[in-house]
């Protein structure tokens, strides 16, 4: 695997203004830090995934073999059902608010 | 070139950057955060507006919200419709950052592979003197680092490479493995309103890294297909890509608005999610343009997800939050042209303008689309606008 080639270097922010959302700034990057790690441990879970995959076919588990891991077809769909459980769990809080309103539609029935 | 490609992953073309292990799930979480919010977040903005907003609008002003402004009015800084507005907001800023991480550790790599592919099939020509408009220098379109004109390095291609991914993960996967749906569904317009056409000569407008552009080259064997934009770092990617999949295409560096091609020379003129990235005024001067390269009889058409008019005033407002929110400047106003003014306007006669709505060509999951028009979820509907107008017959 190459190294993170730095020798050019690519623009990091989007040209326009960001738009704020929450009355306090430091609230957008709370935000953005969270669903970034909330991103990086979705990376991570893949990872252990790949790791127990290499293990339970028997396969000699190395740094290059996990780097180069491609999940079959059967794994991906595994994966995607993992983070759509993940993401439920992370972002209740708003699912909560959701079903909130809904019921203040159509009522408990 | 073998093409059957799994349609359930990106097609790993020459140009394609190779993503690890990593680099690989950390899109596949951008893509499972959008499909989360399209299909379990976005859809508690109506339920906010049918409990919360539009009532208490209703209250204020005698009547509900009649139109998709007056919903922005009632809706724009409910907290639900503010934390999803964050949360989505978010997931786009990851997606780039995702999609870099792979570009940047290959750039140099990726550079000399499109330098020195041979034009083979297609040609690439590049007008480094071209001005890039105002309209694509004033804010980065859709939030991308650098937009689609940014040179990074001599000869580079490395947004053109980031654009290529993002698409994919921005559509979730629905508009096909070669991300071609928007061209793929627009000739199946053509092929069903205009068997006869039999174009010679194709052009297409803004077409970036050419997504849209190389179904043109099969779906109509026997015509060239030439393809312009006004920025280098997606021509010399689109170029290298459509090579590596032996296609035939002719890539120019040039503004739609006023080609070098002459009057007459082309058939059909198409383009793909380019109207909305223009201006009032370039839209205008591209109609004239198309209005002068066509034969007679040719046809000029674009792609667009719906005008507002179209839509109710809940749905506009939902699908308006690109405007602002994901540096779309003239989005809103695109969504309320008129076509039948700019075809008058632009020589062909108010009445040779045509729109209709194609549905997705791309056979995608069901379970996977939302059937809606909302932000974040471009190739949810399952279905594209499609208006143009085509030059009457010489006598």
């Amino acid at each position: 695997m190459d190294m993170l080639d730095t020798s050019i270097g690519l623009q990091q922010n989007a040209k326009g203004q960001r738009p704020q959302y929450f009355d306090d700034p430091s609230v957008e990057k709370v935000l953005a830090i969270t669903m970034a790690l909330a991103g990086e441990f979705s990376v991570m879970r893949d990872r252990l995934d790949s790791l127990e995959r290499l293990l339970e076919a028997g396969v000699t588990v190395t740094r290059e073999a996990l780097d180069g891991y491609v999940p079959d077809e059967r794994a991906r769909s595994d994966r995607d059902a993992w983070r759509s459980t993940f993401l439920d769990v992370l972002l209740r809080v708003v699912q909560q608010d959701r079903a909130a309103m809904k019921q203040r539609i159509y009522g408990d029935g | 070139m073998n093409h059957a490609a799994n349609p359930a992953s990106q097609f790993q073309h020459g140009l394609l950057p190779v993503t690890t292990a990593d680099e690989q799930s950390r899109l596949e979480f951008v893509k499972s955060l959008k499909f989360h919010l399209a299909a379990k977040v976005s859809p508690g903005n109506r339920a906010a507006f049918e409990v919360d907003a539009g009532p208490a609008f209703a209250r204020a002003n005698g009547q509900p919200p009649q139109d998709y402004k007056e919903v922005a009015k009632a809706m724009g800084r409910h907290p639900y419709f503010l934390f999803w507005s964050a949360l989505q907001r978010n997931s786009q800023e990851m997606m780039w950052k995702a999609a870099q991480l792979p570009v940047q550790r290959q750039l140099n790599r990726l550079i000399e592979r499109a330098r020195t592919t041979p034009g083979e099939a297609g040609s690439l020509r590049l007008n480094p003197d071209l001005e890039t408009p105002r309209y694509q220098t004033l804010v980065d379109i859709h939030c991308m680092p650098g937009g689609y004109h940014t040179d990074f390095a001599a000869d580079d291609v490395a947004n053109g490479a980031v654009y290529d991914r993002a698409v994919y993960v921005y559509a979730m996967g629905r508009m096909g493995p070669l991300n071609s749906d928007i061209g793929d569904s627009t000739i199946a317009y053509l092929k069903q309103h205009y068997p006869d056409l039999g174009p010679r000569r194709i052009l297409d407008l803004g077409c970036s890294v050419g997504h849209s552009t190389l179904p043109y080259v099969d779906a109509y064997p026997g015509a060239q297909v030439f393809a312009i934009d006004v920025a280098a770092p997606m021509l010399r990617y689109a170029h290298a890509r459509a090579e590596s999949l032996g296609k035939a295409v002719h890539f120019s560096q040039q503004n739609a608005e006023h080609t070098d091609f002459e009057a007459g020379s082309f058939d059909l003129i198409v383009s793909h999610i380019l109207v909305h990235e223009t201006s009032h005024g370039a839209i205008r001067n591209i109609m004239k343009e198309a209005h002068r390269l066509l034969r007679p009889g040719g046809i000029v058409i674009h792609a667009e997800t719906p005008p507002y008019r179209a839509l109710g005033a809940f749905d506009g407002f939902m699908l308006d939050w690109d405007t602002r929110n994901n540096n779309e400047p003239y989005w809103t106003a695109s969504h309320e042209l008129d076509p039948v003014a700019l075809a008058e306007e632009a020589g062909f006669g108010g009445a040779c303008a045509f729109e209709g709505n194609q549905p997705s060509a791309f056979d995608s999951d069901e379970a996977k689309r939302t059937k809606l028009f909302q932000a974040g979820d471009f190739g949810g509907a399952g279905l594209w606008y499609l208006w143009g107008a085509q030059k009457k017959a010489a006598h």
